[in-house]
């Protein structure tokens, strides 16, 4: 394991050794001397029933519940089961989010049919049985006058571990026939990789990643390699390929993360694509809708001005 | 890689770049924007104003700051750290005239800034100033000056710059629209300086803040009504632009 600055002293203390870094932290390194005791390792790594305890405690705390919030009963299959559609529309972020909710849910009656609860370390608090919806859930919904319509408003983040459960909670394990899935998400643009200087790059802007089976034309160019797509969105497309399910993601790459009146107007051209065409009906009041909520969600930061 | 040469300010990685100062900038871009024009008679500074919080003195909030009589700078980035810099160069502003019996020149207090800024890029222990500042005033031979410093520590003179948060947008409308006839007079410097602001601020007028000054004379801070005259002007003319322009199409196709 290699440090900022060449150890300056090393002791050999059982298995490890011990290192000083150029700032003065000491820290264990392996000692690549190799060890004659196996089998006092292994009697050390052996697991306790506390361990064990431990470990299921951590694991019913990062459970993934699918439930409806006015009967506070869980869903007993996948959502996908319960509410088969033919449009799946996720939003992850709050960009997305934003966009969605003034764009599309505010042309036609939304009804919430489910919503995911989740607990991970990047919830602030550590209650989880008091979580607040806009740090732990993924809310859905669909459409009362088309109920193949079904729209996913997540703006928690899912960890590594809690992805497989919330794919299999919402998908189920299954293919799925004549579904559609469209992916909207945010990415900071200096995650974006590219040959050209990044002084030159307008952000935001738009790129689109798709399955296999998405035949229809993008909204916007494709995004190139070796850019890749991280965390829920990722998992959702992975099934969608697997699965054969066509699904498209737009991602928007931006140099504002928190809510930002030009990011959630990038997502704009994806309007006319055939998944969203029949759903937005009045722009100017989306705009408007969409002002109202810069204003209210704005947190007074006095570190940057 | 980057995250392994990012610790230290004093660290090159393998490929020469400075990290930290690089992550600077990135913090000036969360700031606001901030858009300084050069005229022939005239220096103007536009900010795009946070909104300030109810129970906030909005007097105590501001990006656009006198240095001294004849120099001010507008800054985006990390407040407390302009806070710092500027206090030093007011400072810095009152030694010189107690020492020379000069005022500063604008070109000076801009390298004194700058020097400050690379002192803490060649430190270890400290990190870079996370501000840019654009500084704008009038020297004694009467020549308006613009200037602009980043967190690495360099200055350059412009003649119409913007830093914060969509500069690069405000930037490209500079570059298209500063025009010797756009710096004409006083009234047009001003009315470009809005119109580049608009391009990027949410809620139109409101939001901005101006300053000017002229030469021989002191910083002027424009009020809310004055630059809200100058927002229905510039949106008057915009509207007779388009009407001008729609009826040349139509006669073009009638």
């Amino acid at each position: 394991m290699r440090r900022v600055g060449a150890p300056r002293s090393c002791r050999d203390v059982g298995q490890d050794t011990m290192a000083a870094t150029f700032f003065g932290e000491v820290v264990r390194t392996p000692c690549r001397a190799g060890t004659e005791d196996q089998e006092e390792e292994e009697e050390g790594r052996r697991e306790t029933a506390e361990d064990r305890e431990v470990r299921r405690q951590l694991s019913r705390k990062r459970e993934v519940r699918l439930f409806r919030r006015q009967t506070k009963t869980s869903l007993e299959v996948s959502l996908l089961e319960k509410y088969p559609c033919s449009k799946f529309i996720i939003a992850i972020g709050n960009n997305a989010v934003a966009f969605l909710s003034s764009f599309v849910m505010n042309s036609g009656v939304w009804e919430e049919v489910g919503c995911a609860k989740l607990w991970n370390e990047w919830c602030r608090t550590t209650d989880t049985t008091h979580l607040s919806p806009a740090e732990a859930f993924c809310v859905f919904y669909h459409l009362k006058s088309n109920p193949s319509v079904l729209l996913c408003q997540c703006s928690c983040y899912v960890a590594e571990d809690q992805q497989y459960q919330w794919l299999e909670k919402v998908f189920g394990s299954c293919a799925r026939k004549n579904m559609q899935v469209t992916v909207l998400t945010c990415r900071h643009v200096t995650d974006y990789k590219t040959s050209e200087s990044t002084s030159s790059l307008h952000s935001p802007f738009l790129k689109a990643l798709k399955t296999q089976n998405f035949k229809e034309p993008p909204c916007c160019p494709l995004l190139e390699q070796p850019n890749i797509v991280h965390d829920l969105p990722a998992a959702v497309l992975s099934y969608c390929q697997v699965w054969k399910i066509p699904a498209v993601l737009y991602l928007c790459y931006t140099d504002v993360m928190k809510l930002d009146l030009i990011t959630v107007e990038a997502f704009k051209p994806i309007l006319s694509s055939r998944s969203l065409k029949g759903l937005v009906k009045n722009i100017p009041q989306s705009t408007e809708i969409l002002k109202k909520l810069m204003t209210t969600n704005e947190i007074q930061s006095n570190i940057y001005t | 890689m980057a995250s392994r040469y990012d610790r230290a300010i004093t660290v090159f990685s393998p490929d020469g770049h400075l990290f930290q100062v690089e992550y600077a900038q990135e913090a000036v871009k969360k700031g606001s924007t901030a858009v300084g024009i050069r005229g022939t008679d005239i220096v103007v500074l536009g900010v795009e104003k946070k909104s300030v919080a109810k129970l906030q003195d909005e007097r105590t909030v501001r990006k656009i700051c006198a240095l001294d009589d004849h120099v001010c700078m507008a800054f985006a980035g990390l407040t407390a750290d302009a806070r710092v810099v500027i206090n030093r160069a007011r400072v810095e502003c009152q030694s010189h005239k107690l020492t020379v019996e000069d005022p500063v020149t604008v070109e000076y207090i801009t390298r004194f800034i700058a020097t400050l800024k690379q002192k803490y890029t060649q430190s270890n222990g400290r990190r870079p100033f996370g501000i840019s500042a654009l500084i704008v005033g009038f020297d004694d031979d009467g020549i308006p000056r613009l200037y602009q410093t980043d967190p690495s520590g360099t200055y350059h003179a412009w003649k119409a710059n913007a830093i914060g948060r969509s500069a690069k947008t405000v930037r490209e409308f500079l570059e298209k629209n500063y025009t010797e006839d756009a710096i004409a007079n006083d009234n047009e410097a001003i009315k470009l300086a809005i119109r580049a602001l608009l391009e990027v601020v949410q809620s139109g007028g409101k939001n901005i803040e101006l300053a000017i000054i002229r030469r021989n004379q002191p910083l002027k801070m424009f009020s809310a009504k004055e630059i809200e005259l100058q927002v229905t002007e510039i949106e008057k003319e915009k509207e007779e632009a388009e009407k001008k322009k729609s009826k040349k199409t139509t006669e073009f196709l009638g």
